[in-house]
């Protein structure tokens, strides 16, 4: 939804179209496919990508595309005589020089601009979601994070005036405890997102709620920042241990908010070879 | 939906759209202004997303309430602060619209930019029931029409700094408007709740918008219920833009407050000596950091008084000095500070008072619930009670300590707690994505915090292994300056580049870094307190290499390669031709 700049994206579909309608040759996808991705990959995603990620990426790209290129003698061909009869036939001198001039002119442009860049601190792959243990235990209870559920959910269906006093109840907690950073509208952009690295997480992200079953926002909320393994910087979460605060029972209901309130529906669980 | 409401709403939404406001609404003569089906959509929308602050009755006391400030408005008054139309008198329609929009900065009013026209129409109908007032069409008034801009310049910034002095504006906003002015603790709102003067070296935090037409609006308007005055009859149309353009000036001319993620260290060929401490930075960049409240563990602090600190840094081959600022009502030198000061779980439990007003006044919102009276301040107290600075362990003397700058002169009287500020380091360098936790550190990754209490004035070292495992080492090698100056602190802590047993910063070296502020007003001590997550400081080298070398060698080099490749494609197409 908000994770790329669309325009962008729109732009390189738009521009890869237009290539097909006029037959490119192989030399020209090449480079298409290159720019497209370069473009994509530095100016295509809302939040920037680090440097040195797109760095190894497109170095990805470029081997790809190295190994695409000399998979048949008839593809190597096509790529290199273009080049050659631009750079071999006298009568393309005119336009081959400017090229010769402006490709060292780029190459400079490229150092001065580096040169330029400001510095980064040294960039280390976070995992947003990362795995959590098979168990976990809260307040001496021990939950089963994977053939567990919401203790509550099955009154959805069985006591439904029971369920919606707790997502009643879920909400309240929310906006006494949770909105400060989460935000009122779930978008994870509370008043004090703006202070917090990383970003406090969006409920309204499909990406986010869908992706899992409850268990596993009751993990994250009760063991909070603290709590993640160390792929998921534990250090720098300000996510709250919540046990600190809350019963079982809150944070099963804050769960059920959740979901009530942006009418996602939890992951569904895997059969279980001993599940009914 | 009955046929008639709906023309009837369409008719309104259309007047407002127009920015007309609810002013020829008055055509309708009817007492009923916005119909009963509008009221019914925006009670849902209200139900749904603002009864949790401003209460199913609209009386301000949500279940969050009591841990917000400033308090949700109560809507069941009449008052609103951002409007387009004279003091004391109703908003338009579309100033409730825009509030709703844009929300307000640095409170808990989030902007709603989700809802539909329509939408903000049904809302505002359903807020507007709310207030008896509204229901009379002659309370009714047309907002001002926002003129022109004329060009901010620098006689406009002079004149209007002239006009700020003369109205007394220091008084409470203070003489650099950091909200130091000699009333600023003591000023309460139309609800007797306490209220900050808005600090106007911040704009962005300005809860009507940071734009000059924003701020133009509050000086014209006023805002209702709050002691801002109006100055749209008192103050020309020209008046108020010079005083506009002095309070833009006032916050470095920005709308956004540029946080930065990174501090620079610049290099210096002097002496970093403390002693010349006032010019030391002057040629170092500038990075402003956003401080939240500490509300990730027991001792929360919801509402930290200071909301950004702005920090420099200078090292040589063997010193390392790093300058702090941010903004204070009062310097708060008497009492003590420490990271490790137990805070009762009862703070914890917000403000209960807003249900019980049993306190007197449900003003417990700058502490607990007891002993928060804005005196808490220092306002009534002994103004000239400064406690006596000492002087550090290090041998290195603080140079600003002997003139104390006015922390004391400005009335920072007696508190039970005093100022504090403290930097984070982690003990050893991470080498991937785990690092220390922010908070004081956890079990298996110690920081270091470089604390000063600002009543002491003496720097110590502390050793964290999470918030409930601080350790004081005494001063080591740490040195302390410390100022108050027309609200604003400046705290400058040095130390050698290399430390044993602590992290050394080598050129071109990143390092983690993090900052804790306490305000001892607020009696935020040990976990309560404003902070920073981690960011970085970088060590930049004394010598940025010119690019010239680099871009002549890659030209060369491509240059080589092209002609290369040329020769071999012409001997080739010779070939060919043979």
């Amino acid at each position: 939804m908000t994770l790329f700049e669309l325009p962008v994206l729109l732009g390189i579909v738009v521009a890869m179209a237009l290539l097909r309608l006029v037959r490119a040759s192989l030399l020209v996808w090449v480079l298409a496919w290159w720019i497209g991705i370069y473009v994509f990959v530095s100016r295509g995603f809302a939040t920037p990508v680090p440097a040195s990620a797109q760095h190894i990426y497109l170095g990805i790209v470029t081997l790809a595309l190295f190994a695409y290129v000399t998979s048949s003698g008839e593809r190597i061909r096509s790529f290199v005589d273009p080049l050659v009869n631009f750079a071999g036939d006298g009568r393309y001198t005119l336009a081959l020089v400017p090229v010769l001039l402006a490709l060292p002119a780029l190459a400079a442009y490229r150092e001065y601009v580096n040169a330029k860049v400001p510095v980064e601190p040294p960039f280390f792959a976070r995992t947003v979601h990362p795995s959590p243990p098979t168990e976990i235990t809260v307040h001496d209870q021990k939950i089963d994070m994977l053939g567990g559920d919401n203790p509550l959910r099955h009154l959805e269906k069985d006591d439904p005036a029971k369920f919606a006093e707790h997502v009643a109840r879920g909400k309240d907690i929310y906006y006494e405890q949770c909105f400060f950073c989460h935000a009122d509208a779930l978008g994870g952009d509370g008043m004090y997102a703006h202070g917090l690295n990383p970003a406090p997480a969006n409920f309204i992200d499909q990406g986010v709620l869908p992706s899992f079953q409850e268990t596993f926002f009751f993990w994250r909320i009760a063991k909070g920042g603290p709590g993640m393994p160390d792929e998921g910087a534990p250090g720098d979460s300000a996510m709250p241990e919540w046990e600190r605060f809350l019963s079982n029972e809150q944070m099963w209901e804050v769960v059920l908010f959740l979901y009530d309130h942006t009418g996602y529906r939890p992951r569904a669980r895997e059969v279980h070879a001993e599940g009914h | 939906m009955p046929r008639g409401t709906d023309v009837r709403a369409a008719v309104i939404a259309f007047a407002c759209a127009l920015g007309v406001g609810a002013a020829s609404a008055d055509g309708l003569a009817a007492p009923d202004l916005d119909g009963d089906a509008q009221r019914a959509a925006g009670k849902e929308l209200y139900t749904r997303n603002c009864a949790q602050c401003h209460g199913d009755k609209g009386d301000g006391r949500g279940v969050a309430a009591p841990h917000l400030l400033p308090r949700p408005r109560d809507f069941t008054s009449g008052k609103f602060k951002i409007r387009t139309t004279p003091s004391g008198k109703l908003p338009t329609d579309q100033d409730l619209k825009h509030v709703i929009k844009v929300g307000m900065p640095y409170t808990s009013m989030p902007g709603w930019p989700q809802f539909s026209e329509e939408q903000l129409t049904s809302l505002v109908a359903y807020v507007k029931s709310f207030a008896p007032d509204f229901a009379k069409p002659e309370n009714q008034v047309e907002g001002m029409t926002m003129p022109t801009p004329p060009p901010m310049t620098a006689e406009s910034v002079e004149r209007g700094k002239a006009s700020y002095a003369e109205l007394g504006c220091a008084r409470c906003h203070g003489e650099l408007g950091r909200t130091d002015g000699g009333t600023a603790p003591t000023l309460k709102d139309d609800f007797d709740h306490p209220i900050l003067p808005a600090d106007l070296s911040r704009p962005w935090t300005f809860r009507g918008g940071a734009r000059r037409e924003d701020i133009f609006r509050a000086m014209t308007t006023g805002l209702n219920g709050t002691p801002m005055p109006a100055f749209g009859e008192a103050l020309t149309e020209e008046q108020r833009w010079d005083i506009t353009d002095y309070i833009f000036s006032l916050g470095g001319s920005s709308e956004s407050p540029n946080y930065a993620t990174l501090l620079t260290a610049r290099k210096t060929t002097g002496d970093i000596d403390l002693a010349a401490a006032d010019t030391l930075f002057d040629e170092a960049p500038v990075a402003f950091f956003p401080i939240v409240g500490q509300i990730m563990q027991p001792g929360r602090a919801f509402h930290p008084a200071s909301n950004g600190l702005t920090a420099r840094a200078v090292y040589n081959d063997t010193d390392l000095a790093i300058e702090l600022r941010w903004n204070d009502m009062r310097g708060n030198v008497s009492g003590k500070n420490a990271p490790d000061i137990a805070v009762p779980p009862v703070e914890d439990a917000g403000e209960p008072a807003a249900a019980k007003p049993a306190a007197g006044a449900d003003d417990g919102v700058w502490g607990d619930a007891e002993e928060t009276s804005p005196a808490g301040h220092g306002a009534a107290a002994d103004p000239w009670g400064d406690a006596e600075a000492k002087p550090g362990d290090t041998g290195e003397k603080d140079p600003w300590a002997e003139d104390g700058g006015d922390a004391g002169a400005a009335g920072g009287g007696a508190s039970e707690f005093s100022d504090a500020v403290a930097l984070q380091f982690p003990v050893t360098l991470p080498t991937s994505i785990r690092k220390p936790y922010f908070l004081f550190g956890d079990k298996d990754h110690p920081v270091h915090l470089w604390f000063v209490d600002l009543a002491k004035k003496t720097p110590s070292l502390w050793l964290g292994h999470g918030s409930d495992k601080l350790e004081n080492l005494g001063a080591r090698d740490l040195a302390v300056a410390s100022r108050f100056e027309k609200g604003e602190w400046r705290v400058v802590f040095k130390r050698r580049l290399r430390s044993a047993g602590a992290l050394s910063f080598e050129e071109r070296g990143f390092a983690p870094i993090a900052f804790s502020v306490w305000d001892g007003a607020s009696r935020e001590r040990g976990n309560k307190r404003g902070l920073t997550t981690w960011w970085s400081v970088y060590f930049e080298p004394a010598e940025k290499p010119s690019p010239a070398g680099p871009m002549a060698a890659s030209a060369l080099g491509v240059l080589v390669l092209e002609l290369a490749f040329v020769a071999w494609a012409r001997r080739r197409k010779r070939a060919e031709a043979v």
